[in-house]
């Protein structure tokens, strides 16, 4: 997409007839889209602010009250609030990692020629098309103590002691590591994907010269593979991070433990004890995050469109 | 080479088992990984991915008796939970879930699909002050988080929504309260999906090239013929990419749904399946059937238009 230069801007402000028209045109054919933006996305985002605020608490009927950086205050003197910060960030650090290893390993694969292609890079889109809701139920029931896959494989793997029958979702370490796990499996087709494009976007005849120098299938990744890769590795981590971050639905199916992510916990203060004015405060925490991470992530964008 | 092992004949056993090793554990120059390694990492990966979803589709093939056993492969299959889950009231709320989800999804995407293909042809073939600005601002917006506006638009819902004309105070239409509505989840995911399918269809008119264009011009089309006579039908791949992603995530979308529906008047799948953890504890037979059920559409529909989806994953920028 090409910046408008100095003077294409003057030019249409200038009042030349096709220009102006087409100021219009642009206008009109934008104006549904901006009206619905602006009343449905950029109003509330705005108004969730300015009742960050205030105490605002549907339950009891109290009136609306501004009380400056209270909210913000309280949050982070709140126990569950830290918590909840920890649970968010262990949840994505894991994921995000083990996702750009394994979908790193998958591209690779999917990017060599052989018999039978297509089929394996169709069925790796399974996962990521599945609901959610039905991920993590998938999982749930992989999970269950005694007569659940996962016990089951392992005691005939032996590599749990006969006797033994731990139940895997008793602790809430134990819900995050393994929601993450449900994650992973979910998600991990979507990073393949986006390396696999990146992979195919290089030349064919990327390790060649590599060959005639006697590299190893490591030291080809490393020193070709990699740095050739790094823009779209770092696209695609900084996509998975504003994914993982706001992690909500999928740990409802292993707890009702809101201090297991941000979102959770924000959902929680807005929808079950109405708290609006704490739940906006709790709200604009994760969009501030998020929208730095945005800031890079269009940074990023840029560069590698003056790079091409 | 080959001629020459071929003409060594006392060595060719010892010699083909060489090659045959080579080739196995041997890249190709051009390749990165040799064939051994290969096809070990593809049923690794095919293990990975499948396994999950078969161990899901038996146990909702299995018998009650079979599931507590802890057999991952029972020994009669039986269609019982897919016929008790469409069965007395508790069937109809599924029935129901299904018949909402599915018309959440289909307004959804026309409503996205039909306003937004206008602003992401304004953006993407008219220059006016100020377009790459609104390009990323609108891309910004599509990778905020629901977490961000959900609670001013449940506000929002609860009392109805106007649409007025700004700074004039005249209203043009007011709605009725949408909570429990299939309109007010409508509303909401159209508007969490309009910009994501106008920054993703903006980069697909960006590749049609300004010849036909302006061939169209000399042919005496205007602005919107040219709109609807090249770049539309030339980018209805992109389209139907944009279209599939919209309908997939209004399937899969929870936040929203479980915050703004409580009765099953407009409960989604999602929701739906939600509240099965609670209400049918351990019958997983039935559980497990009905989140097949559900995933079924969504599965189905991303193979059969997989090289859309993957055409429109890597055009960038789609969140999930």
């Amino acid at each position: 997409m090409g910046k408008p230069s100095k003077a294409g801007i003057v030019s249409s402000l200038r009042l030349n007839p096709r220009g102006r028209k087409d100021l219009l045109l642009a206008v009109i054919l934008l104006l549904p889209t901006v009206y619905i933006l602006a009343k449905t996305f950029i109003y509330p985002i705005v108004q969730s602010l300015i009742w960050s605020f205030y105490k605002y608490n549907l339950m009891d009927g109290s009136d609306i009250e501004f009380v400056g950086l209270r909210n913000y205050t309280q949050m982070f003197g709140l126990h569950e609030f830290w918590i909840s910060m920890r649970n968010t960030a262990f949840f994505t650090v894991f994921t995000v990692g083990f996702e750009l290893l394994l979908g790193f390993f998958s591209a690779l694969l999917l990017n060599q020629m052989f018999r039978g292609r297509l089929f394996f890079r169709a069925i790796i889109i399974v996962p990521w098309a599945m609901l959610t809701l039905v991920n993590g139920l998938m999982w749930n029931w992989i999970y269950q103590p005694g007569y659940g896959a996962m016990t089951v494989v392992l005691h005939k793997l032996h590599l749990l002691p006969a006797g033994s029958n731990p139940v895997w979702l008793s602790s809430s370490q134990g819900i995050m590591f393994f929601a993450s796990i449900a994650d992973i499996w979910k998600m991990t087709p979507y990073m393949t994907l986006l390396l696999l494009a990146g992979l195919q976007s290089l030349p064919a005849s990327l390790y060649e010269a590599a060959v005639i120098d006697g590299a190893g299938f490591w030291k080809k990744i490393w020193h070709i593979t990699v740095p050739q890769l790094m823009p779209a590795i770092i696209v695609a981590i900084v996509l998975r991070i504003l994914g993982a971050f706001r992690v909500y639905d999928i740990l409802t199916v292993f707890t009702g433990d809101p201090t297991t992510s941000v979102s959770y916990l924000t959902y929680n203060y807005a929808f079950r004890y109405f708290y609006l004015g704490r739940a906006s405060a709790m709200a604009w925490i994760s969009t501030i995050f998020i929208l730095i991470l945005i800031v890079i992530y269009i940074r990023m964008l840029k560069k590698n469109s003056e790079l091409e | 080479m080959a001629n020459l092992l071929q003409t060594n004949a006392p060595a060719s056993s010892a010699g083909r088992k060489a090659r045959m090793t080579s080739k196995w554990f041997k890249a190709a120059s051009h390749e990165l990984i040799p064939p051994f390694y290969l096809w070990l990492g593809l049923i690794l990966l095919t293990l990975f991915t499948l396994a999950p979803v078969t161990y899901l589709l038996l146990s909702s093939l299995s018998p009650a008796s079979e599931l507590l056993s802890g057999r991952l492969i029972p020994a009669t299959l039986t269609l019982m939970n897919y016929v008790r889950l469409f069965q007395g009231p508790s069937g109809a709320e599924y029935v129901h879930a299904l018949r909402n989800s599915v018309a959440v999804s289909v307004w959804t995407t026309v409503f996205t699909i039909g306003i937004g293909i206008f602003a992401a042809y304004a953006l993407a073939k008219i220059k006016f002050p100020l377009r790459t600005t609104s390009l990323f601002a609108i891309l910004a917006m599509q990778l905020l988080p629901s977490i961000s506006i959900i609670v001013p638009m449940y506000i929002m819902m609860r009392e109805g929504i106007s649409i007025s004309i700004p700074f004039t105070g005249i209203v043009l239409y007011q709605s009725p309260p949408l909570l429990d509505t299939i309109a007010g989840l409508v509303v909401a995911y159209t508007t969490f999906s309009l910009p994501f399918a106008v920054w993703l269809m903006a980069g697909y008119f960006q590749t049609i090239s300004r010849e036909l264009e302006e061939a169209a011009y000399v042919d005496g089309c205007g602005r919107i013929g040219t709109m609807f006579r090249i770049i539309i039908p030339l980018s209805l791949p992109g389209i139907a990419a944009t279209a599939i992603f919209t309908l997939l995530s209004a399937w899969d979308e929870f936040i929203f749904a479980s915050a703004f529906t409580q009765t099953f008047a407009a409960k989604t799948l999602p929701v739906a399946i939600r509240e099965f953890i609670g209400r049918h504890s351990i019958d997983w037979g039935l559980m497990n059937a009905g989140g097949f059920v559900a995933s079924l559409p969504p599965v189905i529909l991303s193979l059969l238009l997989y090289r859309y989806i993957v055409g429109g994953l890597s055009a960038g920028g789609v969140k999930e």
